[in-house]
């Protein structure tokens, strides 16, 4: 195959598979859209449609609060940006997104992930509680929305990093929900 | 002191509905809690739990009708189960009820996050089927 085929084949399986894509500012209002789609196109499922659901908030919580792109919506307000990509695949699903993170947060980042991905569902729901008590804002602690994230999604985080600039880097995290 | 009644709605946010009755002593949060500032939302609620096992001191009911919330609104129930801990330990009257749906399709996950609230605030929590 040509390289004009193979990138027209790229586009054909991305159109195919892809249920829903965002590139933008995450503020309430778009939020809302996209949770209302989720929602809409897998009501035929509804056990993965809450599962979704419940990633997608999280994710975009996430990426709404700790983008290091910050631009204001129509009221003025300042929310992260990001991309978020939700697609089908022949047994699972899988939800993707991408912001930029400042290059001093990577490795809190990336420690989280590791941390997330080498427990088992006990040590997870132990290390969620201790999260839970301890304050927002404190480095590594708070939030745990991708602790939750880890708990509903089927399959281990799976995360990237690419540097982008001096001070900023590509954030890349793909969560996988079975189908059935 | 006055009771609180706010109207959830599924919009933008999702605001649960709130009733704090303070002469029946039963305070319900009920729908689905997703909001934009949970914080500002929740401080009120958590305001009337205090005034109302320092000051009435009568028996009181929490009832959970939650049917998702995300992760910032577990903290804020947790903060309220700390508060009802709390009450019982001075002595207070507390029975906390959570409703759920037996046919939910999540209901597993949703019963294991109960479990967590009680092994974090080591309050005991009536899970009562619909």
């Amino acid at each position: 195959m040509n390289t004009a085929e193979n990138a027209y084949q790229m586009y054909i399986d991305l159109i195919d598979s892809t249920i829903i894509s965002y590139n933008g500012p995450f503020d309430a209002q778009v939020l809302s859209v996209i949770a209302e789609n989720i929602e809409y196109s897998l009501s035929n499922n509804p056990r993965v449609s809450k599962k979704l659901f419940k990633i997608f908030i999280e994710l975009a919580q996430n990426i709404s609060y700790y983008s290091a792109e910050r631009q204001k919506n129509d009221e003025g307000n300042l929310y992260g940006v990001g991309i978020l990509m939700l697609r089908e695949f022949k047994d699972h699903y899988s939800f993707s997104t991408g912001n930029l993170i400042e290059k001093k947060h990577i490795l809190p980042v990336i420690q989280k992930c590791e941390t997330i991905n080498i427990l088992d569902r006990q040590k997870l729901r132990q290390y969620k509680r201790k999260l839970r008590n301890m304050p927002s804002g404190v480095p590594g602690g708070g939030n745990i929305g991708l602790v939750q994230v880890a708990l509903t999604a089927d399959y281990p985080l799976e995360y990237s990093v690419v540097p982008v600039d001096d001070e900023n880097s590509f954030y890349i995290l793909n969560v996988r929900v079975n189908k059935n | 002191m006055e009771n609180i009644h706010i109207e959830g709605k599924h919009g933008v946010n999702f605001i649960p509905t709130v009733d704090f009755n303070v002469e029946t002593g039963v305070c319900e949060l009920a729908g689905e809690s997703y909001l934009e500032d949970t914080i500002e939302f929740y401080t009120p609620l958590y305001d009337w739990l205090k005034q109302y096992t320092t000051e009435v001191k009568k028996p009181l009911i929490f009832n959970f009708r939650l049917r998702y919330f995300n992760t910032s609104s577990s903290k804020c129930i947790i903060d309220i189960l700390n508060i009802l801990k709390r009450y019982e330990a001075a002595g207070g009257d507390v029975k906390v009820n959570w409703y759920y749906d037996a046919d939910e399709e999540d209901i597993e996950d949703e019963l294991e996050e109960i479990e967590d609230f009680m092994i974090e605030t080591n309050i005991k929590i009536n899970l009562v089927p619909n």
